[in-house]
Protein backbone atom coordinates (compact mmCIF):
# COMPACT_ATOMS: atom_id res chain seq x y z
CA UNK A 1 0.00 0.00 0.00
CA UNK A 2 1.62 3.75 -0.83
CA UNK A 3 1.97 5.43 2.14
CA UNK A 4 3.03 8.57 0.85
CA UNK A 5 0.47 9.66 -0.90
CA UNK A 6 -2.50 10.52 1.70
CA UNK A 7 -5.08 11.40 -0.51
CA UNK A 8 -5.08 8.41 -1.65
CA UNK A 9 -6.70 6.49 1.78
CA UNK A 10 -10.22 6.06 2.26
CA UNK A 11 -11.80 7.29 4.69
CA UNK A 12 -11.89 4.39 6.79
CA UNK A 13 -8.58 3.71 6.78
CA UNK A 14 -7.92 7.30 7.64
CA UNK A 15 -9.89 7.13 10.85
CA UNK A 16 -8.26 3.46 11.75
CA UNK A 17 -5.09 5.73 10.96
CA UNK A 18 -6.08 8.13 13.27
CA UNK A 19 -6.78 5.59 16.12
CA UNK A 20 -4.28 3.89 15.88
CA UNK A 21 -0.32 4.03 17.80
CA UNK A 22 3.23 3.36 15.76
CA UNK A 23 5.65 2.50 17.50
CA UNK A 24 8.85 4.18 17.24
CA UNK A 25 10.99 2.20 18.89
CA UNK A 26 11.54 0.01 21.92
CA UNK A 27 13.68 0.22 25.10
CA UNK A 28 15.32 -2.84 26.37
CA UNK A 29 15.40 -2.78 30.68
CA UNK A 30 17.37 -6.13 31.62
CA UNK A 31 14.52 -8.45 30.23
CA UNK A 32 11.58 -6.02 29.51
CA UNK A 33 11.49 -4.79 26.17
CA UNK A 34 9.39 -1.41 26.52
CA UNK A 35 7.64 -0.22 23.23
CA UNK A 36 8.10 3.97 22.78
CA UNK A 37 4.74 4.43 21.06
CA UNK A 38 4.07 8.08 19.71
CA UNK A 39 2.31 9.08 22.31
CA UNK A 40 5.33 8.92 24.75
CA UNK A 41 7.24 11.23 22.22
CA UNK A 42 4.55 13.95 22.26
CA UNK A 43 4.27 13.87 25.95
CA UNK A 44 8.14 14.34 26.07
CA UNK A 45 7.86 17.07 24.08
CA UNK A 46 5.03 18.28 25.71
CA UNK A 47 6.88 18.25 29.03
CA UNK A 48 9.96 20.02 27.27
CA UNK A 49 8.00 22.68 26.49
CA UNK A 50 6.89 23.35 29.96
CA UNK A 51 10.32 23.15 31.64
CA UNK A 52 11.44 24.95 29.33
CA UNK A 53 8.22 28.04 29.49
CA UNK A 54 8.85 27.62 33.52
CA UNK A 55 12.69 27.95 33.44
CA UNK A 56 12.30 30.96 31.15
CA UNK A 57 9.94 32.72 33.09
CA UNK A 58 11.55 32.26 36.53
CA UNK A 59 14.87 33.13 36.24
CA UNK A 60 16.17 36.36 37.59
CA UNK A 61 12.86 36.88 39.82
CA UNK A 62 12.89 39.79 42.09
CA UNK A 63 11.31 41.30 45.07
CA UNK A 64 8.98 44.24 43.28
CA UNK A 65 8.04 41.77 39.91
CA UNK A 66 8.67 43.55 36.53
CA UNK A 67 8.00 42.48 33.24
CA UNK A 68 7.02 38.13 32.45
CA UNK A 69 6.93 38.00 36.38
CA UNK A 70 3.87 39.94 37.00
CA UNK A 71 2.06 37.62 34.63
CA UNK A 72 3.63 34.61 36.02
CA UNK A 73 2.77 36.05 39.91
CA UNK A 74 -0.62 36.85 38.85
CA UNK A 75 -1.36 33.30 37.50
CA UNK A 76 -0.19 31.51 40.31
CA UNK A 77 -2.03 33.55 42.44
CA UNK A 78 -5.16 32.86 40.83
CA UNK A 79 -4.38 29.32 40.75
CA UNK A 80 -3.72 29.61 44.25
CA UNK A 81 -6.67 31.33 45.39
CA UNK A 82 -9.09 29.29 43.31
CA UNK A 83 -7.96 25.73 45.20
CA UNK A 84 -7.87 27.97 48.56
CA UNK A 85 -11.78 28.44 48.01
CA UNK A 86 -12.06 24.93 46.78
CA UNK A 87 -10.59 22.77 48.83
CA UNK A 88 -10.62 24.65 52.33
CA UNK A 89 -8.09 24.27 55.08
CA UNK A 90 -5.93 21.17 53.30
CA UNK A 91 -5.18 23.10 49.89
CA UNK A 92 -1.56 23.81 50.26
CA UNK A 93 -0.21 19.68 49.76
CA UNK A 94 -2.80 19.34 46.27
CA UNK A 95 -2.03 22.70 44.96
CA UNK A 96 0.99 21.80 43.32
CA UNK A 97 -0.23 18.38 41.36
CA UNK A 98 -3.59 19.75 40.39
CA UNK A 99 -1.70 22.79 39.11
CA UNK A 100 0.85 20.75 36.96
CA UNK A 101 -1.88 18.46 35.55
CA UNK A 102 -3.98 21.19 34.28
CA UNK A 103 -0.54 22.34 32.49
CA UNK A 104 0.04 19.15 31.24
CA UNK A 105 -3.76 18.87 29.88
CA UNK A 106 -3.60 22.50 28.70
CA UNK A 107 -0.58 21.82 26.59
CA UNK A 108 -0.99 18.50 25.57
CA UNK A 109 -4.03 19.20 24.41
CA UNK A 110 -3.39 22.34 22.19
CA UNK A 111 -0.93 20.19 20.74
CA UNK A 112 -3.43 19.28 18.00
CA UNK A 113 -3.18 22.93 16.42
CA UNK A 114 0.56 22.84 15.24
CA UNK A 115 1.01 19.79 12.96
CA UNK A 116 1.00 20.42 9.43
CA UNK A 117 -1.76 19.05 7.31
CA UNK A 118 -0.99 17.49 4.20
CA UNK A 119 -2.43 18.37 0.75
CA UNK A 120 -1.47 19.80 -2.62
CA UNK A 121 1.17 17.78 -2.87
CA UNK A 122 3.15 18.66 0.30
CA UNK A 123 4.04 15.87 2.68
CA UNK A 124 4.40 16.89 6.12
CA UNK A 125 7.96 15.52 7.81
CA UNK A 126 6.36 14.96 10.88
CA UNK A 127 2.42 15.36 12.68
CA UNK A 128 2.17 15.87 16.10
CA UNK A 129 -1.10 14.15 17.42
CA UNK A 130 -2.21 15.38 20.78
CA UNK A 131 -1.07 12.06 23.84
CA UNK A 132 -4.40 12.41 25.36
CA UNK A 133 -5.94 10.65 22.34
CA UNK A 134 -4.21 8.08 23.78
CA UNK A 135 -6.58 6.24 26.65
CA UNK A 136 -2.88 5.16 28.38
CA UNK A 137 -2.56 8.79 29.33
CA UNK A 138 -6.10 9.92 30.29
CA UNK A 139 -6.14 6.52 32.28
CA UNK A 140 -3.05 6.73 33.94
CA UNK A 141 -3.63 11.10 35.25
CA UNK A 142 -6.84 9.65 36.38
CA UNK A 143 -5.62 6.52 38.63
CA UNK A 144 -3.10 9.37 40.21
CA UNK A 145 -5.73 11.59 40.80
CA UNK A 146 -8.05 8.37 42.65
CA UNK A 147 -4.84 7.48 44.58
CA UNK A 148 -4.43 10.88 45.93
CA UNK A 149 -7.65 10.72 47.14
CA UNK A 150 -7.72 8.10 48.72
CA UNK A 151 -4.18 8.65 50.51
CA UNK A 152 -4.97 11.72 51.76
CA UNK A 153 -8.41 10.69 52.91
CA UNK A 154 -6.58 7.97 54.47
CA UNK A 155 -3.97 10.33 56.22
CA UNK A 156 -6.15 13.49 57.00
CA UNK A 157 -9.35 11.14 58.58
CA UNK A 158 -7.13 8.04 60.00
CA UNK A 159 -8.12 4.64 59.00
CA UNK A 160 -10.80 4.48 61.19
CA UNK A 161 -12.42 7.66 60.02
CA UNK A 162 -12.22 6.86 56.45
CA UNK A 163 -14.17 3.54 56.97
CA UNK A 164 -16.86 5.35 58.53
CA UNK A 165 -17.18 7.79 56.18
CA UNK A 166 -18.88 5.18 53.71
CA UNK A 167 -21.81 4.90 55.78
CA UNK A 168 -21.58 8.94 56.79
CA UNK A 169 -25.01 9.79 55.37
CA UNK A 170 -26.77 6.83 56.14
CA UNK A 171 -25.79 3.09 55.98
CA UNK A 172 -28.31 2.29 52.65
CA UNK A 173 -25.44 4.25 51.37
CA UNK A 174 -22.63 1.96 51.41
CA UNK A 175 -22.46 0.07 48.12
CA UNK A 176 -23.15 3.36 46.59
CA UNK A 177 -20.05 4.70 48.27
CA UNK A 178 -17.76 1.77 47.07
CA UNK A 179 -18.89 1.98 43.70
CA UNK A 180 -18.12 5.73 43.71
CA UNK A 181 -14.79 5.04 43.99
CA UNK A 182 -14.46 3.03 40.87
CA UNK A 183 -16.58 5.30 39.23
CA UNK A 184 -14.98 8.50 39.88
CA UNK A 185 -11.98 8.25 37.78
CA UNK A 186 -13.74 6.28 35.09
CA UNK A 187 -15.51 8.88 34.21
CA UNK A 188 -12.60 11.21 34.49
CA UNK A 189 -10.49 9.68 32.28
CA UNK A 190 -13.56 8.51 29.82
CA UNK A 191 -14.84 12.22 29.21
CA UNK A 192 -11.20 13.77 28.91
CA UNK A 193 -10.18 10.93 26.20
CA UNK A 194 -13.52 10.98 24.43
CA UNK A 195 -13.55 14.65 23.82
CA UNK A 196 -9.93 15.04 22.63
CA UNK A 197 -10.43 12.06 20.20
CA UNK A 198 -13.47 13.10 19.00
CA UNK A 199 -11.85 16.47 18.22
CA UNK A 200 -8.99 14.80 16.71
CA UNK A 201 -11.07 12.66 14.59
CA UNK A 202 -13.23 15.68 13.30
CA UNK A 203 -10.06 17.89 12.80
CA UNK A 204 -8.63 15.36 10.35
CA UNK A 205 -11.84 14.43 8.43
CA UNK A 206 -11.91 18.32 7.90
CA UNK A 207 -8.32 18.66 6.93
CA UNK A 208 -8.64 15.59 4.43
CA UNK A 209 -11.96 16.89 2.77
CA UNK A 210 -11.02 20.91 2.61
CA UNK A 211 -7.09 21.41 3.54
CA UNK A 212 -7.09 25.36 2.51
CA UNK A 213 -8.77 27.65 5.10
CA UNK A 214 -11.15 25.67 7.24
CA UNK A 215 -8.81 24.02 9.53
CA UNK A 216 -6.98 26.96 11.39
CA UNK A 217 -10.59 28.25 11.87
CA UNK A 218 -12.22 25.12 13.31
CA UNK A 219 -9.25 24.47 15.06
CA UNK A 220 -9.94 27.89 17.34
CA UNK A 221 -13.08 25.80 18.91
CA UNK A 222 -12.20 21.69 18.22
CA UNK A 223 -8.00 22.01 19.53
CA UNK A 224 -8.20 25.22 22.13
CA UNK A 225 -11.59 26.36 23.30
CA UNK A 226 -12.76 21.98 24.08
CA UNK A 227 -8.82 21.27 24.84
CA UNK A 228 -8.76 24.51 28.01
CA UNK A 229 -12.32 23.58 29.04
CA UNK A 230 -11.83 19.78 29.57
CA UNK A 231 -8.20 20.46 31.07
CA UNK A 232 -10.41 22.86 33.46
CA UNK A 233 -13.15 20.52 34.32
CA UNK A 234 -10.47 17.74 35.16
CA UNK A 235 -8.88 19.77 37.68
CA UNK A 236 -12.16 21.30 38.93
CA UNK A 237 -13.26 17.22 39.88
CA UNK A 238 -10.53 16.22 40.91
CA UNK A 239 -10.09 18.83 42.93
CA UNK A 240 -13.87 18.50 44.26
CA UNK A 241 -13.77 14.52 45.01
CA UNK A 242 -9.78 15.40 47.12
CA UNK A 243 -11.91 18.19 49.24
CA UNK A 244 -14.78 15.36 50.04
CA UNK A 245 -12.14 13.01 50.86
CA UNK A 246 -10.54 15.47 53.12
CA UNK A 247 -12.99 17.47 55.01
CA UNK B 1 -18.83 -5.80 8.20
CA UNK B 2 -21.34 -7.59 10.39
CA UNK B 3 -24.57 -5.63 10.14
CA UNK B 4 -25.21 -5.74 13.97
CA UNK B 5 -22.28 -4.01 14.76
CA UNK B 6 -23.37 -1.16 12.25
CA UNK B 7 -26.63 -0.94 14.16
CA UNK B 8 -25.21 -1.30 18.09
CA UNK B 9 -22.55 1.69 16.77
CA UNK B 10 -25.58 3.46 15.58
CA UNK B 11 -27.76 2.65 18.51
CA UNK B 12 -25.12 3.98 20.61
CA UNK B 13 -24.80 7.16 19.05
CA UNK B 14 -27.92 8.23 20.18
CA UNK B 15 -26.93 9.19 23.59
CA UNK B 16 -26.64 12.55 22.17
CA UNK B 17 -30.51 13.41 22.02
CA UNK B 18 -29.54 13.48 26.04
CA UNK B 19 -27.26 15.76 25.60
CA UNK B 20 -28.35 18.48 23.33
CA UNK B 21 -31.64 18.99 25.42
CA UNK B 22 -30.02 19.08 28.38
CA UNK B 23 -27.48 21.47 27.53
CA UNK B 24 -30.22 23.50 25.54
CA UNK B 25 -32.08 23.45 28.84
CA UNK B 26 -28.86 24.97 30.46
CA UNK B 27 -28.54 27.19 28.42
CA UNK B 28 -31.80 28.43 28.05
CA UNK B 29 -31.92 29.08 32.16
CA UNK B 30 -28.16 30.74 31.61
CA UNK B 31 -29.44 33.30 29.11
CA UNK B 32 -32.39 33.74 31.40
CA UNK B 33 -30.36 34.32 34.39
CA UNK B 34 -27.81 36.87 32.83
CA UNK B 35 -30.54 38.99 31.68
CA UNK B 36 -32.33 38.81 35.09
CA UNK B 37 -29.12 39.78 37.13
CA UNK B 38 -26.21 41.35 33.82
CA UNK B 39 -23.66 41.98 36.65
CA UNK B 40 -23.15 38.35 37.72
CA UNK B 41 -22.68 37.45 34.48
CA UNK B 42 -19.32 36.40 35.54
CA UNK B 43 -20.29 33.86 37.94
CA UNK B 44 -22.86 32.54 35.52
CA UNK B 45 -20.85 32.05 33.02
CA UNK B 46 -18.41 30.13 35.25
CA UNK B 47 -21.14 27.82 36.40
CA UNK B 48 -22.40 27.28 32.58
CA UNK B 49 -19.68 26.36 30.81
CA UNK B 50 -19.24 23.82 33.73
CA UNK B 51 -22.30 22.63 33.29
CA UNK B 52 -22.02 21.84 29.97
CA UNK B 53 -18.59 20.10 29.91
CA UNK B 54 -20.17 17.22 32.67
CA UNK B 55 -23.68 17.18 30.51
CA UNK B 56 -21.20 16.78 27.65
CA UNK B 57 -19.59 13.70 29.14
CA UNK B 58 -22.44 11.32 28.95
CA UNK B 59 -22.78 11.57 24.99
CA UNK B 60 -18.77 11.03 24.79
CA UNK B 61 -19.11 7.83 26.91
CA UNK B 62 -22.01 6.61 23.77
CA UNK B 63 -19.19 7.81 21.75
CA UNK B 64 -16.78 5.83 23.10
CA UNK B 65 -18.63 2.76 22.87
CA UNK B 66 -19.72 3.45 19.03
CA UNK B 67 -15.82 3.35 18.69
CA UNK B 68 -15.62 0.25 20.70
CA UNK B 69 -18.20 -1.48 18.77
CA UNK B 70 -16.67 -0.86 15.46
CA UNK B 71 -12.78 -1.13 15.89
CA UNK B 72 -12.81 -3.59 18.50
Amino acid sequence: MNETAKETLTLGERIREALSFRTLFTVRVGELSIPITETVITTWLVMAILIAGAYLLTRKLREVPTGPQVFVEAFVGFLNGFFKDTLGHHWRPFAAWLGTVGLFLAAANILGFFSPIPGFGFEPPFALKPPTRDINVTAALSVMTILIVIVSGLVVKGPIGWFKSFVKPTPIMLPFNIIEYAIKPLSLCLRLFGNVLGAFIIMELLAMVVPLFIPPVASVYFDFFDGIIQAVVFVFLSSIYIKEAVE
Amino acid sequence: MNPMIAIGAAIAALTGIGAGVGIGIATGKAVEAIARQPEASGKINGAFLLGIALAEATAIYGFVIGLLCLFS
